[in-house]
């Protein structure tokens, strides 16, 4: 198996603490060898080649690059090392795509896939905390529209999130503080699997205050760093979902989560839609239930729904979903 | 709520917790005890520490954003009580839920009160009062008593005392109501003579522990008087008055009365006191600043100028703009040309017409549906019910205003709370309105305004008076006195929101249309017309109303050509009223503030309330005399902008072309699910396009159509000013603060020969215009106006068809209107006698920095703003740039690699706008972004070392300015320091200017509410009380550029009130002043004058002086660190330099 790896933006370094620590990954057993915190990224890169693993690394900042490009030349073949950003992945602009953003066809290019399981490529990566949120998006999004490295099959991600993350991706109906949009569309997209949690109190930075740059949490609790496996689901199209109007279900899931309070058949009205009460007797959905109180497969299913329906077809509906997309992709 | 957990076994793994960790446990844990002290007190009953939310439907939510800025150190060392205190409270919290005693060490025997009370007060600085609560209370107090005051409108005095026993009855909810509140109640009795009702509502208020004040003996006195009560009643009422300290003669000295409150009083005090006479009107007082000494002085008699128009004319004036402010709208018609009618649009227009019919009826049907549920919940509903405001005006009103805003609506719609902001507003500016026709307010007005005219008018008498003071005379002349006032009733922000979301529900639930209105082989299902949607820009979602395609549609088919505005959107046709206090000014019926502000912020209000008056006539009377400049419409330029305007527009010219110059999108066929991404994102940049021009365009149709509908007309700009002093004309859309377009179409009204200089004016004054020559002498400007002198009539005869000079210069407009004046004036008979109407401006060079050179007298810095004589005008960025380029040879030579990369690319483009925000008070930060991208402008700069390039710069660039105006970064830095301090100390920055106006800094940390409805929750922030701490990092930035402002403002007032005793015409954009030609050399020498007098004052010295008074006066507990501190900081003002500061007297370029 081929892995990629990601490593973390800076000014973010993790590193682990000293003494023996041994991360019991599913299907994976990576024995750390006791060297003293040594400060710098990479860690992960050495654990996975200790364990033997082809990788692929992409490191974002220059200055880390020597370090990595000289591990690659004392190892032959197992480590290549690209300059790039994977949260610079395919960015939307015309011409060349200069380094350190990346373009996921050549990325693929350099890795072998293997036909064993339809799981070709597996990554690995820690998701800067500042753009926890927005990584999260971008990689539904691409994940929706099956594009980018989705192209290339159902890529396993296995990535560090906060606890507070994912408290949110695994939200249930009801929970007003947790359950919204991103959980609605990454329950429908992916299987979600905890991996491990590791307590925040492990790490320690280089940063001046001592501190670590962990976004606070009012709500929820995130006192952990998480590794979360997502795996898409192999059902995710249909009939109904397709890749190609993949944004309209997105758009259609944010603008009824908005408010989780407000009726669904209020929000089904205001878009002109006709007979909603109809429609939803038939999806057996209760008739006055609250957008934050439907399960994430039931939206699924009222989208597939409504593709009979005109509501998706009415030239302004498009015309916001359209316009939607623009504010993630820039 | 938090994780109910064992706080001695964390569930984390023992390794040494690092503090980060430690400090958010804390926190959660000082949360949790919040939580849980609620509870207990609930649960217990114990009032001692905060107070019970009763009923509340808006939630205050503490704006709560997840940035961390880690700062756990200073914190613990300042306060080292603070880290027990938690502990304790764990054991408090947790021994009041639970009965297991906590391990040994902590001390939890004491009742869990007095614990939690602790650690409240140490939690927070030691001067700064727990009163997050009473900012929710405030608000419900306001809004009880708007309730109250619609009720007393709608004289429903019956209604009044029962929503105000609703309060009184429980002792929780009686603290939501202030004296104010009964005494609404007792003048609603009060109104219909009612003495019995009235002395219940008094028995009330004094069983609430409160004595009557002076509102309600005046109150008291009309119920006797209309209610014809005996003698011996009101005689006691009268003892008992003078018992509570108060005297009769302060009744009429500070109480506003209504309608003829006044009179009745006073019949009821002659009924006991037969000979008792109204109190003389007070003195009029004088300013008596240092700066103002020879202005207000009354030695010299002073004639100040007139306008050109007899009495009678503006009397006729007056009675138009009554009419349009009664109107509340205007309606006319728009500029863009009348094509000739199509069918098509013959047809949609009969379509809208009859839809729009439908709508009203709608909308009307569903309002009455709403308020017939209101009321009939009512005697359930407390503050929180709409009803009252929903009664105020005639049903149909409510119908118009909403179908207003549903006209006015744009095709790319229109966030909700604006349009709830707007609703809102509208209903309230209506409400007052009629306030003050019955309060009979309006004909005290109109009668003081044809006497006050004969201070303008020509063939009038009086000449010696300032408008204010003339205004202010005949009002004690007719003993108005405070009846001109109307007593305040604003509208918390929070309760005008919702009022504007619940019409905007009914709005955008009524209105609908059928679905084949476009396309008649549809179904013809009835569609909402208005849809709401969510938008996810900039990380936050904002809910949008927006029209449904069908209808934007049928408008633009529609193609009509009339526009509608509110009144107070035109100028005024008539002189505006002059102000005399922060209440009163401006126009006749629509409320105006003397300073501006948002959200409901009224800290602003309050200063200018308590200072003593006369501080503030200056300013007054500099707006006055800003708002008395008459203005005319320059029509020839106009008719050609509109010809432009009317056929693609220019955007080069400034001149918004219409939509159907939008670029296209590629047609691309196929599904659009089908597209390319980049397809998708060409379109979308199309969109974006046809969206910005959309409004750039409506933007010029409001200007110009309001600019040709005043076309024949003479007409003023009524100013106010903002919260540091800066003046701005009242009117939004057309004024001549506006852009280059806007400008050209403005001429002074009244004309002034040219005399022997003024053509010389006119020339230089188009030269500055082209922003040639910018470097060169006077003179040799005139110079070259003479060389080009071919150009500039051809401009001026052919503007279109000939060599279109003008179109290339700065301000195309602008220089076309100067070309064309003096083209006039050339081939007039006699030049020096031509009457020119034409406005002629001198800028100042970089004013702010002028400003702080005068300050620090720094000598370099002085000479590169122009302060010191000089043959030709200096420029401080060339000066910057130069002084960069010293530093970065030297750093070059010393083997420095990013300077020796920079060779060659230091310019003035390069750092100017960072020079020019360093007044602002620019950071590193924002510097280096601001060079970076000048450098990235530049094609031949490598881009690797952009990052490294704009560092050094940045560096630089500061460096140099520091060495330039080494004093200006010192008292820059004072300020901010001081600033800090004042803030953290949790007190608001405050100063007065030299003129006497007092400032406050509205920055404060903002409660948000959230207002629930059924389209969506909207979180309305509003800073409205002084309760809340301050916004230190807002508090410290925007300190010295403020205090800048405030003072170049000030030099402009003492500017204008010069000119105006010596007879000129003059306004201002801020630091750029407007004469006629003829008066410039006298303009230009009353602005030096007033600058050195200013400067010469010990501006810095006084702030101090200020500071300490009000933040470290003796009586606060000076012995704390921080107190010694502030002081210390306060009283270190930096030194000056060498400048000798009469030298700007000398200095052409000062402002040029």
């Amino acid at each position: 198996m081929s892995y990629l790896f990601i490593e973390s933006a800076i000014p973010q370094l993790l590193c682990w603490k000293s003494h023996s620590r041994e991360i019991d990954f599913k299907n994976m057993y990576f024995p750390l060898p006791p060297p003293p915190p040594f400060i710098g990224p990479g860690i992960l890169t050495r654990t996975l080649l200790n364990a033997g693993v082809r990788v692929v690394a992409l490191e974002s900042h220059s200055a880390f690059l020597p370090n990595l490009q000289s591990l690659e030349n004392s190892l032959d073949g197992q480590l290549k090392v690209i300059y790039g950003d994977f949260f610079r992945l395919d960015p939307l602009v015309t011409g060349t795509v200069k380094p350190p953003a990346v373009c996921s066809d050549k990325l693929f290019e350099l890795l072998l896939h293997t036909i064993e399981t339809d799981v070709p490529v597996k990554i690995f990566g820690i998701l800067p905390q500042k753009k926890e949120r927005n990584t999260l998006w971008r990689l539904l999004f691409i994940l929706y529209e099956c594009s980018s490295i989705f192209r290339y099959g159902r890529v396993e991600l296995n990535i560090f999130i906060s606890e507070k993350e994912y408290k949110v991706l695994t939200a249930k109906p009801g929970e007003s503080r947790a359950y919204q949009a991103l959980s609605v569309l990454c329950q429908v997209g992916c299987e979600i699997q905890l991996l491990h949690m590791e307590p925040w109190s492990s790490f320690v930075t280089n940063l001046k205050n001592k501190g670590l740059a962990v976004s606070k949490s009012m709500w929820l609790p995130n006192d952990h760093l998480c590794l979360v496996r997502l795996t898409p689901q192999r059902d995710l199209f249909s009939e109904g979902l397709k890749p190609t109007n993949s944004a309209t279900f997105i758009f259609m899931v944010k603008q009824c989560l908005a408010k989780r309070k407000s009726r669904l058949t209020d929000r089904l009205n205001s878009w002109s839609l006709d007979n909603s009460g109809q429609l939803l007797k038939a999806l057996e959905i209760p008739a006055d239930v609250e957008t934050g109180n439907l399960y994430p497969e039931d939206y699924k299913r009222l989208f597939e729904a409504l593709q009979n329906s005109s509501v998706f077809t009415e030239s302004w509906f498009h015309d916001e979903v359209l316009e939607s997309i623009r504010n993630i992709n820039l | 709520m938090g994780r109910q957990q064992e706080p001695a076994a964390p569930r984390q793994s023992p390794a040494q917790p690092s503090g980060w960790v430690e400090k958010l446990k804390r926190e959660m844990y000082v949360r949790q005890a919040k939580v849980e002290r609620k509870l207990s007190i609930a649960a217990s009953k114990m009032t001692l520490v905060g107070q019970a939310n009763a009923k509340v439907k808006v939630k205050a939510v503490p704006k709560a954003k997840a940035k961390v800025k880690v700062k756990a150190v200073p914190k613990a060392k300042a306060k080292p009580k603070a880290k027990k205190s938690p502990k304790e409270t764990k054991a408090a919290a947790w021994s009041q839920g639970h009965a297991s005693p906590r391990p040994a060490g902590l001390a939890c025997s004491k009742p869990g009160v007095v614990e939690v009370k602790q650690v409240v007060k140490a939690q927070k600085h030691p001067n700064v009062p727990e009163k997050r609560e009473s900012n929710h209370q405030k608000i419900m107090q306001q809004t009880i008593q708007s309730n109250l005051e619609c009720l007393l409108c709608l004289q429903q005095p019956e209604e009044a005392e029962r929503l105000l026993l609703l309060y009184h009855s429980s002792p929780m909810k009686r603290k939501l109501l202030t004296i104010g509140a009964y005494n609404i109640v007792m003048r609603s009795w009060a109104r219909k003579g009612c003495l019995h009702r009235f002395n219940r509502v008094l028995s009330m208020l004094e069983s609430a522990g409160l004595r009557p004040n002076l509102d309600s003996y005046a109150a008291a006195l009309e119920c006797m008087g209309r209610g014809q009560a005996c003698t011996k009643i009101i005689w006691r009422c009268v003892q008992q008055l003078k018992q509570d300290g108060f005297h009769v003669d302060e009744l009429f000295q500070k109480c506003l009365f209504e309608g003829d409150e006044k009179e009745t009083v006073l019949r009821a005090i002659r009924i006991v006191q037969p000979d008792y006479q109204l109190p003389p009107a007070p003195k009029p007082q004088t300013c008596k600043s240092a700066l103002l000494n020879g202005f207000y002085s009354k030695e010299k008699v002073v004639s100040y100028p007139k306008l050109d128009f007899s009495a009678q004319e503006l009397r006729e004036r007056f009675q138009q703009q009554l009419e349009m402010e009664l109107n509340s709208t205007i309606t006319i018609q728009s500029v863009e040309s009348t094509k000739p009618l199509t069918p098509q649009a013959l047809r949609a227009r009969k379509q809208l017409a009859a839809l729009r019919a439908q709508w009203r009826g709608a909308i009307l049907q569903a309002l009455q549906k709403a308020k017939h549920n209101m009321s009939q919940k009512r005697a359930m509903s407390g503050y929180n019910s709409l009803y009252p405001y929903l009664c105020l005006l005639p049903d149909e009103e409510y119908v118009d205003i909403m179908m207003q805003i549903l006209n006015t609506l744009s095709p790319q719609g229109e966030s909700l709370s604006v349009l709830a902001r707007e609703l809102g507003s509208k209903v309230y500016d209506r409400y007052l309105t009629q306030r003050k026709l019955r309060s009979r307010q309006l004909e005290k007005v109109q009668e003081i305004y044809q006497d006050y005219i004969h201070l303008l008018a020509k063939d009038s008498q009086p000449g010696e008076y300032l408008p204010r003071e003339y205004w202010e005379k005949l009002v004690a002349e007719a003993g108005y006195g405070p009846s001109l006032r109307l007593k305040d009733c604003s509208w918390p922000y929070v309760l005008l929101m919702r009022l504007g979301v619940y019409l905007l529900e009914i709005l955008v639930h009524s209105v609908k249309v059928p679905r084949n209105t476009l396309k008649p082989h549809l179904e013809s299902r009835l569609i909402p017309v208005l849809y709401h949607i969510y938008s996810f820009r900039s990380s936050w979602q904002v809910g949008l109303i927006k029209p449904h395609p069908i209808f934007s549609q049928l408008v633009s088919d529609a193609a009509e050509t009339t526009l509608t505005f509110s009144s107070s959107v035109m100028p005024m046709l008539c002189p505006p009223i002059p102000w005399t206090s922060p209440h009163f000014g401006a126009f006749v019926l629509s409320d105006t503030k003397l300073m501006r502000y948002v959200d409901g912020a009224f800290q602003h209000q309050q200063l200018l309330d308590q200072c003593p008056q006369v501080n503030l006539h200056p300013v007054l009377d500099a707006l006055n005399q800003l708002g008395n400049c008459a203005w005319k419409i320059n029509q020839p330029v106009l008719d050609i902008i509109i010809s432009i305007f009317n056929d693609k527009g220019n955007e080069k010219l400034d001149i918004p072309p219409p939509l159907s110059e939008a670029p296209k999108p590629p047609v691309t066929p196929g599904n659009s699910s089908a597209w390319h991404k980049s397809q998708k994102h060409e379109l979308l940049l199309c969109k974006k396009k046809a969206a910005e021009m959309h409004s750039l365009r409506m933007d010029a149709l409001y200007k110009l159509s309001i600019a040709n509908h005043v076309r024949d007309e003479v007409f003023w700009f009524p100013h106010n000013m903002d919260f540091r002093g800066r003046t701005y004309p009242c009117p939004p859309y057309f004024n001549h603060l506006g852009n280059d377009v806007t400008r050209a179409i403005l001429l002074f009204a009244e004309g002034r020969p040219l005399g022997p200089k003024g053509l010389d004016w006119l020339k230089i004054h188009l030269i500055n215009l082209t922003g040639l020559k910018k470097k060169n002498s006077l003179q040799e400007r005139l110079d070259y106006a003479n060389e080009i002198m071919e150009e500039i009539l051809d401009s001026a005869d052919r503007p279109l068809t000939g060599r279109k000079w003008w179109m290339n210069t700065d301000e195309p407009w602008q220089v076309l209107a100067c070309c064309m004046e003096i083209a006039q004036a050339l081939r007039s008979p006699d030049p020096a006698a031509f009457v020119s109407h034409f406005p002629v401006h001198q800028d100042g060079s970089c004013n702010g920095l002028q400003h702080y050179a005068a300050l620090g007298r720094d000598l370099i810095g002085a000479i590169s703003v122009n302060l010191m004589p000089c043959s030709v005008p200096q420029d401080v960025y060339s000066a910057v740039a130069q002084q960069v380029e010293e530093f970065r040879k030297k750093d070059a030579a010393e083997g420095l690699k990013i300077a020796q990369v920079l060779e060659g690319f230091i310019s003035r483009k390069v750092v100017k706008q960072t020079v020019m925000t360093v007044v602002y008070g620019v950071t590193r930060y924002g510097g280096r972004l601001q060079i970076e991208k000048r450098l990235k402008e530049i094609d031949e700069f490598p881009e690797e070392y952009l990052w490294e390039a704009s560092h050094y710069l940045v560096r630089q660039v500061f460096n140099g300015i520091k060495e330039m105006f080494s004093a200006t970064r010192d008292i820059q830095h004072w300020l901010t320091e001081s600033a800090k301090l004042i803030a953290q100390s949790g007190q608001t920055v405050e100063w007065v200017t030299p003129m006497g106006l007092p400032i406050v800094q509205p920055y404060y940390r903002v409660r948000s509410t959230v207002l629930n409805s059924n389209m969506q929750n909207l979180s309305v922030k509003s800073s409205a009380n002084t309760n809340q701490k301050p916004d230190t990092v807002k508090q410290k930035n925007a300190f010295p550029p403020n205090f800048i402002h405030s003072l170049d403002s000030t030099h402009m007032m003492l500017t204008a009130l010069h000119c105006f005793r010596q007879g000129l015409t003059f306004v201002s954009v801020h630091d750029c002043y407007w004469t006629h030609a003829l008066t410039v050399d006298v303009m230009n020498q009353i602005c030096r004058q007033q600058f050195v007098a200013l400067h010469s004052q010990k501006i810095l010295q006084d702030l101090s002086k200020f500071m300490l008074k009000k933040y470290c006066s003796p009586s606060k507990d000076s012995r704390a660190p921080w107190q010694k501190k502030l002081t210390e900081q306060l009283s270190n003002v930096p030194e000056t330099g060498e400048f000798n500061l009469t030298k700007v007297m000398d200095s052409t370029y000062f402002f040029s």
